[in-house]
Parts: C-alpha cells; sequence; structure tokens
C-alpha cells in the first residue's frame, strides 16, 4: 500500500490553518519561551529548570495541543469524514500529529536558546528529544480519542500534565515512599536521566537503556492509539 | 445489469432495541433508489452498515459485491461518497479550504470545487467561512463534499432536510445529471414528494421493516381506487369510475361541453403509505 505525503501533507495544513485561528488554544505555544526568557534573565541555569520547560513544553503543547486537535475533530464529526475517505489510518494519524510535532520542535528550539541551553552533546539530546515528543503526540492523540468534545480533552489531559511535567519531584519523594519507584522509568524521568548523563560527558552508547526506555513507551503509547483508533472506525 | 447493492435479512439491534430488522433489498448500478420513511425507522443505521460505519447484529450486506466489512480498502472507499446528518465541517475554514481537504484525500483535480459548487449552487458564497453559514448552506456544503471525487454510488441521508424548496429543487436536478452520467444513487428521505420525484424505484420503511417496495408509478396505482372525479360547469363534482363503466357519462359531460376539469384520483404516495403502514411520514 502507498503512503501518500499528499494527503499528509493535505491534513497539516489543513490543521495549521485551524489552529491558526483558535487562539484559545494556539495561545500555550508562548508559555514555556516566557518562562524560558525568565530563567535566562534570572541566570537560572540547571539541568531541572531546562528540563521543567522541555516537559512542559511536551505536556501543554505536544499532549495537549494533540488532543485538542483530536478532540475537536470528535466534536465536530468530521474525523468520521477523514475515516471514510482512501486515506489510510497511518495517513491520517501523520498528518494528524505533523503539526504538533514541529510545533513542539520550535518551541524547544527557541526555549532552549532563551534559557541559554546548551547540551554537550546536541545530536543525542536531540534524538531523545524528538522519541519523547513521539510519546506525548501519542498520549495526545489517545487522550483526544477518548474525549468527546475539547472541553473533555482539557479535563482528561491534566493528569498527564501533572504527571509529566512534575515527574522530578515524584523520584524525589521516592526516596520517601520506595513504592513511588517505578515513577524511575516515565518517559519524562529517562529523559532527565539521559541529560544528566550527557552533561557529564555520556555519548550516544552510554545511554542506550535510557533510549530503549523511551522507545518502549512510545511503541506501547502507538499501539494502544492504533487499536482505539481502529475501534472509533465503526460506531 | 448488476446489483452495486445487495442486503439480506439484515438486522441493527442496539442495547436490546432493534433499529431494523430482516430487511431485504437490492440496489441495481445506475438507478436512483429511495429509501422512505419516518424518523426513527432506521434510514440512518442502515447507510452506516452500507458504508462501514456500523457493523450489523446479522444478515448479509454486499456493496460493490464484496460484504461491508471490506470497506475499510481505501480503494473501495474512493468509489463511494456519503452524506449522513453527522458529516461535520471544519467551522474556521472556508468553503473553498473545507472541500481542498477532500480533493487531496481522493486525489481529484482542484477544479472540481468549481464544478460541485455549482450543482450545489454555492460558487458565490465559497470564500466564506464554514461557521457563517445557515445549516441549509452546510448541508450543501456536504453534500458537494460527497461528490468531489465522482464516486459510483452515492449514499445521500436525507440531503434536503434542512433546504428550502428552491435548493432542494436545483439538487435533485443536479443529482438527476449525476444518475444519468452513470452515478448509482442510495438515498433516505422522509419527504414523499422528493421520493416520487427522484427515485426509480422505494422501499416503504416502517419501524426497521420494508413494507413496499416498488417504482413510485406501481406503488400508487396499486393503491388507486380507479376513480377520477370531474368538476362541471356547474359547480358540481362528479366522481366517476376509470374504466368503461364510467364512459357513457363522461361522453355525455363531454358533449354538452359542461366539464371544466377532470382528476384522476390516484392517491400520493404519502398516503399509500398511511394506507399500508397507519402511519404518517415525518
Ligand atoms: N447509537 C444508537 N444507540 C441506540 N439506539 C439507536 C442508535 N442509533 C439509532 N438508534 C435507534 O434506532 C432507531 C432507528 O434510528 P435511525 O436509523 O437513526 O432512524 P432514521 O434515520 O430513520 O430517523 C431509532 O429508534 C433510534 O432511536
Ligand atoms: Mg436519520
Amino acid at each position: 500500500m502507498m503512503f501518500s505525503l499528499r494527503r499528509v501533507n493535505a491534513i497539516f495544513q489543513k490543521d495549521y490553518k485551524e489552529f491558526s485561528r483558535n487562539m484559545a488554544v494556539s495561545s500555550v505555544i508562548f508559555m514555556p519561551p516566557i518562562l524560558a526568557a525568565i530563567y535566562g534573565r534570572m541566570g537560572i541555569d540547571s539541568i531541572e529548570s531546562h528540563y521543567l520547560i522541555i516537559n512542559m513544553t511536551f505536556a501543554m503543547i505536544t499532549a495537549y495541543v494533540q488532543c485538542c486537535l483530536i478532540a475537536e475533530e470528535k466534536e465536530k464529526n468530521t474525523l468520521r469524514g477523514l475515516m471514510l475517505s482512501p486515506a489510510t489510518t497511518g495517513e491520517i494519524l501523520s498528518g494528524k500529529s505533523l503539526l504538533s510535532f514541529l510545533l513542539t520542535g520550535v518551541v524547544i528550539v527557541i526555549s532552549a536558546f532563551l534559557s541559554e541551553y546548551k547540551p554537550e552533546n546536541i545530536t543525542v539530546v536531540a534524538i531523545a528529544i524528538i522519541l519523547s515528543s513521539f510519546f506525548y503526540i501519542g498520549l495526545g492523540t489517545l487522550l483526544g480519542l477518548f474525549a468527546k468534545s475539547v472541553m473533555e480533552a482539557s479535563v482528561l489531559v491534566i493528569p498527564a500534565m501533572i504527571l509529566f511535567s512534575f515527574g522530578s519531584f515524584i523520584t524525589k519523594l521516592a526516596v520517601q515512599y520506595p513504592i513511588l519507584k517505578v515513577a524511575n522509568y516515565l518517559p519524562n524521568i529517562q529523559l532527565i536521566e539521559l541529560a544528566t548523563e550527557v552533561e557529564n560527558g555520556a555519548h550516544f552508547g552510554d545511554v542506550l537503556s535510557q533510549l530503549a526506555g523511551i522507545i518502549i513507551w512510545v511503541m506501547i503509547i502507538w499501539l494502544l492509539t492504533v487499536v482505539t483508533y481502529r475501534k472509533r472506525m465503526v460506531d | 445489469m448488476g446489483n452495486i447493492i445487495e442486503v439480506k435479512s439484515l438486522e441493527k439491534i442496539f442495547a436490546n432495541k432493534s433499529a431494523i430488522e430482516s430487511v431485504d433489498f437490492t440496489v441495481k448500478k445506475g438507478e436512483i433508489f429511495g429509501f422512505l420513511g419516518p424518523s426513527g425507522s432506521g434510514k440512518t443505521t442502515t447507510i452506516k452498515i452500507l458504508t462501514g460505519q456500523l457493523n450489523p447484529t446479522s444478515g448479509m450486506a454486499k456493496v460493490f459485491g464484496e460484504p461491508v466489512s471490506k470497506l475499510k480498502n481505501p480503494e473501495y472507499r474512493q468509489r463511494f461518497g456519503v452524506l449522513t446528518d453527522n458529516s461535520g465541517l471544519y467551522s474556521r475554514l472556508s468553503i473553498y479550504d473545507n472541500l481542498k481537504l477532500y480533493c487531496k484525500l481522493y486525489d481529484a483535480p482542484l477544479s472540481k470545487i468549481d464544478e460541485v459548487l455549482a450543482i450545489v449552487n454555492l460558487n458565490e458564497a465559497k470564500l466564506k467561512k464554514v461557521s457563517t453559514l445557515s445549516k441549509g448552506m452546510m448541508q450543501r456544503v456536504t453534500l458537494a463534499r460527497a461528490l468531489i471525487h465522482e464516486p459510483e454510488l452515492l449514499f445521500l441521508d436525507e440531503p434536503t432536510s434542512a433546504l428550502d424548496p428552491t435548493n432542494s429543487l436545483h439538487i435533485h436536478e443536479g443529482l438527476r445529471a449525476l444518475n444519468a452520467k452513470g452515478t448509482t444513487i442510495f438515498l433516505t428521505t422522509h419527504d414523499m414528494q422528493e421520493a416520487d420525484t427522484l427515485c426509480d424505484r422505494i422501499a416503504f420503511l416502517n419501524r426497521g421493516k420494508i413494507q413496499l417496495l416498488d417504482t413510485p408509478n406501481k406503488l400508487k396505482q396499486s393503491y388507486t381506487n380507479s376513480t377520477m372525479t370531474v368538476e362541471l360547469t356547474s359547480g358540481e363534482k362528479v366522481t366517476l369510475p376509470t374504466g368503461a363503466d364510467g364512459a357513457h357519462e363522461l361522453f355525455a359531460y363531454m358533449k354538452a361541453e359542461e366539464i371544466v376539469t377532470i382528476h384522476s384520483n390516484e392517491p400520493t404516495l404519502g398516503e399509500v403509505f398511511v394506507q399500508v403502514t397507519g402511519r404518517k411520514l415525518a
């Protein structure tokens, strides 16, 4: 079966036009750069603070925007039209993910610039961030498929936001409550671990376990997402 | 000519409540087939099953000679177009941008946009944002969208329910023209006039069951009482049998030049529907 970039691009362009006219949602993209600018001015330059901004981007832009984009297609009954077209599941989900993916990239780059985050090994960090964004896009899509409206989506996404943006607090709590150690396997914690190692001079080969951890999360979330999507094709 | 849709003992039960039961019919390639029934009779359910949006509880439904479960295949999706009451539009985009997306999804040239907008009489409004349109205009946009890839089979679920008579007539013309070019149309409606003027064959649907299925003329003929009403210059109205029995009397009135009008007393489809089902449409 052919994968049609033309269809993917058509869905992306449609999303971009709609998104740029939807200030209620699109204004969230300014939050991480604002926080980053404040940190930059205050001279806060720790791995925790940089990743607070990056994880905030993943939660508020990648997952939240994606969740709204999908939930709105459901609320307005437009998702059914896409599903009934000859576009494949892969084409539709790729097209629907492209905008969140690009927004995430742009916001993280601008924020890193403002907060003066310069990773020791930019390639490794970039790969880890891109992989992480796949996870959050999958998460947003999944939640969006469960929500019936944008309103519901905004509520559903809150627990995910808390879990993933404040994940690093959980690791600190885990020192007291060992049961919370599982949290160490969360993709956001894996990402911070990886970034810390990189600052300590680690190379690609030294962070394979963290990368593998993130990849497993990506696979699990997208498996769930595709299965849920397929179920939504019939009432 | 082959059958493009075949349905046998089709049944759909929603949580113990049956929406359609033992429905049988076939739609021939090239015809306009109408499903006429009041609201809640199972029209939308049938269209959803036939377009793969809903799984039947039991029975068989084939489209293009294949079971409907095969419709997930993109090749088949390219061959049919759907308009249902849950077809949505992107409200922040213009009519044009909405249709452009569908042109690309279906690999149709962008020149099709003007063509389909002409059918639904919306060329003037094509740059208008969907959120500013009336309900009727939105319905016409969704119809245009269903036509954009020139499907061989069109499923239209109450395509004119929100339209004024002028626009309905315009769309009927457009549908007839498409049909003349070979498009098969499966249409549901609760408007008996629409069914009468547009459809080659009509199925009466009532409470999930097909109660009658025939051409509009046959349906009306089989329920006619074979009389005519003659209005005379005196103002009097006389009812005569249409057969030989009435010939003498009619001839006499004609000779005396007393006739103002003659009407055959065939029932309308709506009246036939009431006779058959004991229920009113709409
Ligand atoms: N998703 C559903 N869940 C439960 N009942 C349904 C559902 N969809 C339709 N029905 C019921 O099935 C019957 C037929 O509905 P429908 O096919 O929409 O009728 P129509 O399109 O002719 O108005 C109705 O009684 C309706 O209430
Ligand atoms: Mg209906």
